[in-house]
Order: structure tokens, then C-alpha cells, then sequence
């Protein structure tokens, strides 16, 4: 979080720099089924940013050191295009990808039916073609989407979504310039039917009241995708244009 | 691995072959049908989409500030490099740049760069001191098959489409990139003992060795490459030339049909 700046990101109006309201999502559109090779996929577009998912498996777990007797691993790769931002990334993983990963396979692992596939191991990858502040919650809900699309069973879908705090006030869902110049960003991973959260990060500075808040704003949120999340598999599995 | 699949595989496409017949109805010079979209990436300053059957690839364009090589003062850069990671398909597996993906890109470089369609010397700012270099990224999401032409034109695409962008790194106003030329690549794969074009995944996996060919707008040969195990005679090059010279120039109408839009 870049803390206070000089940078204004709110405006006179009382509303955000591109228009939205305080606790205003970016538009969100979701496509499952989108990539022929892969058992499941799907690509949500969450503002500007562009999240593919792709999902392999279950399948036997190599190296064997990586099986569980009891239970399927999850193998997360969230991988950010080298063009997917401003300047180009080199190709290749890096901490923060690694960490990204392993958080989001860890939230996964707690909704999918993972004692089923004992020994097995499923593979999730997560492509960020164009980045705008908030690819891990795209990606984890792309994830979600393409693990139900590939017919794995979970016991309920993740919705991947951030609040964050610029200039004092908690919003909802931080773009690119709230997110360099805000002064805080909670992006969470909610079971939006038992309303559990299984994905939880923030950085910066929340007091207990803000934090509120801005979990009562994601849970709103949450909601709200959950909703498109389903639309885009009925519309998969009714036989519609895909 | 067992090299069962393959092996039956093989013999249902050899079998099909002596009917001048292909496991999904095409012809033997037919290509699938291919939608190309640009622009279609928000970062990059050039992009492409390119779907070909089941196989569905992105380009993306970038651009840097560097000082240039010693012996070419006066001259910007271009690189082009392609990643096949383990999204695009089951087979592929995550690691250091594996040779296949190398090649790949190194097959889309040469025909872009060697069809001279790029100025180098356009890109220079500074002579001796700031030039441009120009990234293309292609990025394979689903491997159906002939992934080769599929990042060929979604490369040669994004980059007629990228805008330099220069005022994000001071250096005067942004400018539409001048690309002369339209390279376009044509790949066959032997299957059932004689060529096809455009193969399918099926194709790919029962089949053997690969020719790849980028004409440009004159039909000028720009790069071949071989790959994989198998040997053709100058007569079979012969006919997969006229073929490639006839599938490159329709190509590069839908290139040009899509810029038009």
C-alpha cells in the first residue's frame, strides 16, 4: 500500500475516479468452458483485468512424494502473461506468483471434495491476461468455475473478491490506482452458500470497525458474482452456444 | 509411456489416408476455420487472438526503452518468444522453457524478422544511446493442433495492431507502429504417409515429421523449419509450397479484412 499520497482518488462528488460509487463493483462477466484442451475452464473479466482458468484431472499425482493416502492434491499455478501489465513481466515464477498459488490450492483444497480421489492430483492453472489490480480474486473464481465445469464435486462454489480503504474510506473492489496510492487491500475467497471464507490476505492498515465494513462489502460482493458464477455454468451445461 | 493410442491411432489414419479421407471430414489441403480478434487485450500495446479448432492462442506486444548492441547503433530490436505452458494442454508440464516452446518461438521470430516487415532502424530514438525494443509474447491457452500458425498469425497480428508507446516513456507522442508486409505461416504434418495441412491434435499425435513455411506478401520464403523424426522429397516440398503459397494469401486477408473493421 503506497499510504497517504498526493494522489486523489476520490472526488468532489463523493464518487471514485471512474465513477463508481464507494461500495461499487467493476463489472464482472464469466465464460465457463472456454479451452477445448483442458477438462474444465473458464475466463471471468472483473473490470479490466482477464483471469483464464484451466483445470487437469483428477489424474495420478507425480512425483509420488507430493500423493496423500487419504486425499487429492491441488497443484495452483497463477501465472501472470508477460503482457498482462503495463510493463512486461518476464516469463517465469517469481515469489509473489508462488505465494498466490499456494494460498489460492490451499482454499480450493477446502471446498472440493478432495477425499474422493485419494492418491490423485488435480491441476489447476490460472492465466492472467491482463492485469488491473485484483487478478487473485479473478483468478480464484475462475478456478471455481473451471473445477465445476471439469464436474468435480465441491461442496460449494469460491468467489473471489477485495475491499480495500483510499483516502480514509473503505470501498469496494480496488482498482489499478486505488491500489497503488490506497492504504489498504482485503481480498478474501468466500463460500458464498455457507458464507464460510476459505482465502484471506490484507496489507496495510484497517482499524476493527474498517474491517467490518469492508467484509460486509465483499460479502455484498460475493453475492453478486456468486450469481453470474451460476449463470455462466447453466448457461454451459444447457446446451446453450458453447 | 505406452504407445498404444499412437499405434492404433496410426493405423486409422493410414487407413483413412488411402481414401484421401481425414479423421474430421477435411480435405487433404483444408484448413479449420480460423477467428482472429485484436486489440482485445487491455495492457499490451498490440494484441491478438487467434482460434483454430480447439486451439486458442494469444499475442501481446510490448515495448522497452534499452541502449542499443554496439555494431548496430542505429537500430531498435525485435524478439518474439512463445511459452507453452501446462494450461494449454494435459501433456504439457510446468519447468524451465521446455525445446519444443523454444522452437516455437524461434520459428515465429525468424519469419516476422527475416520478412523485414519491422524497420529496425524506425525503432532507433538516439542513435548510440535509446532505441526501442519491441516484445512479442505469445501466450497458448488450449493446444488443439497446429499451434505453429495459430501464434504465427497471432503474432504477425498484434503486431501490425501496436501502438508505440512513447509518451508513457517521455519520449515524444505515440505512434501507430509501421508494419510493411504480412508474413504468414503454413505447417503440414505427414500423416498416414502423405502431407496434410493444418493438422489436429489427432493428426499431431499420430503422425510424423513437420514442415513449417512463412511466405511473405510477395511469396517470398521467409523461414522453413523441420521438425520431429521422418525425411520428404523435393517433389513433396514442391506440392506443400504451391499449397502454402495459396492458404498464406488467404491468411493474410483476414488479417488485412480485420484491420479494415
Amino acid at each position: 500500500m503506497g499510504g497517504y499520497g498526493d494522489v486523489k482518488l476520490l472526488r468532489e462528488d463523493g464518487l471514485r475516479l471512474d465513477g463508481r460509487k464507494i461500495d461499487e463493483m467493476r463489472p464482472v462477466k464469466i465464460e465457463a468452458g472456454v479451452l477445448p484442451a483442458a477438462d474444465g475452464s473458464a475466463m471471468v473479466t472483473h473490470g479490466l483485468n482477464v483471469a483464464v482458468a484451466a483445470v487437469y484431472g483428477p489424474m495420478e499425482a507425480h512425483p509420488r512424494k507430493i500423493q496423500r493416502q487419504d486425499r487429492a492434491v491441488i497443484d495452483v499455478r497463477y501465472n501472470m502473461a508477460p503482457f498482462s501489465t503495463s510493463d512486461r513481466i518476464r516469463p517465469g515464477y517469481n515469489r509473489r506468483s508462488r505465494e498466490i498459488s499456494k494460498v489460492t490450492a490451499e482454499a480450493l483444497e477446502s471446498v472440493v471434495l478432495v477425499e474422493r480421489y485419494p492418491r490423485s492430483k488435480i491441476r489447476v492453472e490460472i492465466e492472467i491476461l491482463a492485469a488491473e489490480a485484483g487478478t487473485r480474486c479473478a483468478g480464484l473464481t475462475a478456478a471455481a468455475v473451471a473445477l465445476a465445469d471439469a464436474g468435480i464435486p465441491m461442496r460449494d462454489l469460491i468467489v473471489g473478491v477485495a475491499s480495500g480503504k483510499v483516502e480514509g474510506i473503505v470501498v469496494l473492489d480496488l482498482d489499478k490506482a486505488e491500489d497503488n496510492y490506497g492504504q489498504a487491500d482485503l481480498p478474501v475467497g468466500i463460500l458464498p452458500n455457507t458464507g464460510e471464507i476459505a482465502f484471506l490476505q490484507m496489507d496495510g492498515d484497517l482499524s476493527p470497525d474498517e474491517y467490518n465494513l469492508a467484509m460486509e462489502y465483499n460479502f455484498k460482493a460475493a453475492a453478486e458474482i456468486h450469481e453470474i458464477m451460476v449463470d455462466a455454468l447453466k448457461r454451459r451445461y444447457e446446451g446453450g452456444e458453447n | 509411456m505406452v504407445e498404444l493410442v499412437p499405434t492404433l491411432l496410426r493405423q486409422e489414419l493410414a487407413r483413412l489416408a488411402e481414401d484421401d479421407l481425414r479423421l474430421d471430414g477435411r480435405k487433404q489441403w483444408e484448413g479449420r476455420e480460423v477467428t482472429l480478434e485484436t486489440d482485445c487485450l487491455y495492457n499490451a500495446e498490440g494484441s491478438a487472438k487467434v482460434v483454430m479448432g480447439g486451439t486458442i492462442v494469444y499475442a501481446g506486444v510490448k515495448f522497452e526503452l534499452r541502449t542499443p548492441w554496439p555494431d548496430r547503433p542505429a537500430q531498435g530490436s525485435l524478439m518474439c518468444g512463445a511459452e507453452l505452458r501446462p494450461v494449454a494442454h494435459r501433456k504439457y508440464e510446468p519447468g524451465p522453457p521446455s525445446p519444443q516452446s523454444i522452437e516455437l518461438g524461434r520459428v515465429v521470430d525468424r519469419g516476422i524478422r527475416e520478412s523485414g516487415c519491422i524497420d529496425m532502424e524506425s525503432l532507433c530514438i538516439v542513435p548510440g544511446e535509446k532505441v526501442w525494443g519491441v516484445m512479442i509474447d505469445i501466450h497458448v491457452l488450449s493446444d488443439g493442433g497446429n499451434i505453429f500458425d495459430a501464434c504465427g498469425l497471432a503474432a504477425i497480428a498484434a503486431l501490425r495492431t501496436a501502438t508505440v508507446p512513447a509518451e508513457r516513456f517521455d519520449v515524444g507522442e505515440d505512434y501507430t507502429l509501421k508494419v510493411k508486409g504480412t508474413p504468414i505461416m503454413a505447417s503440414f504434418t505427414r500423416v498416414g504417409g502423405r502431407y496434410i495441412y493444418d493438422p489436429s491434435e489427432e493428426e499431431e499425435l499420430g503422425g510424423d515429421e513437420r514442415i513449417h513455411i512463412t511466405l511473405g506478401d510477395e511469396g517470398h520464403l521467409h523461414s522453413l523449419q523441420k521438425g520431429l523424426r521422418g525425411v520428404f522429397t523435393p517433389a513433396e516440398f514442391a506440392e506443400i509450397f504451391e499449397v502454402a503459397h495459396h492458404r498464406c494469401t488467404e491468411l493474410r486477408t483476414l488479417v488485412a479484412n480485420q484491420e479494415g473493421n
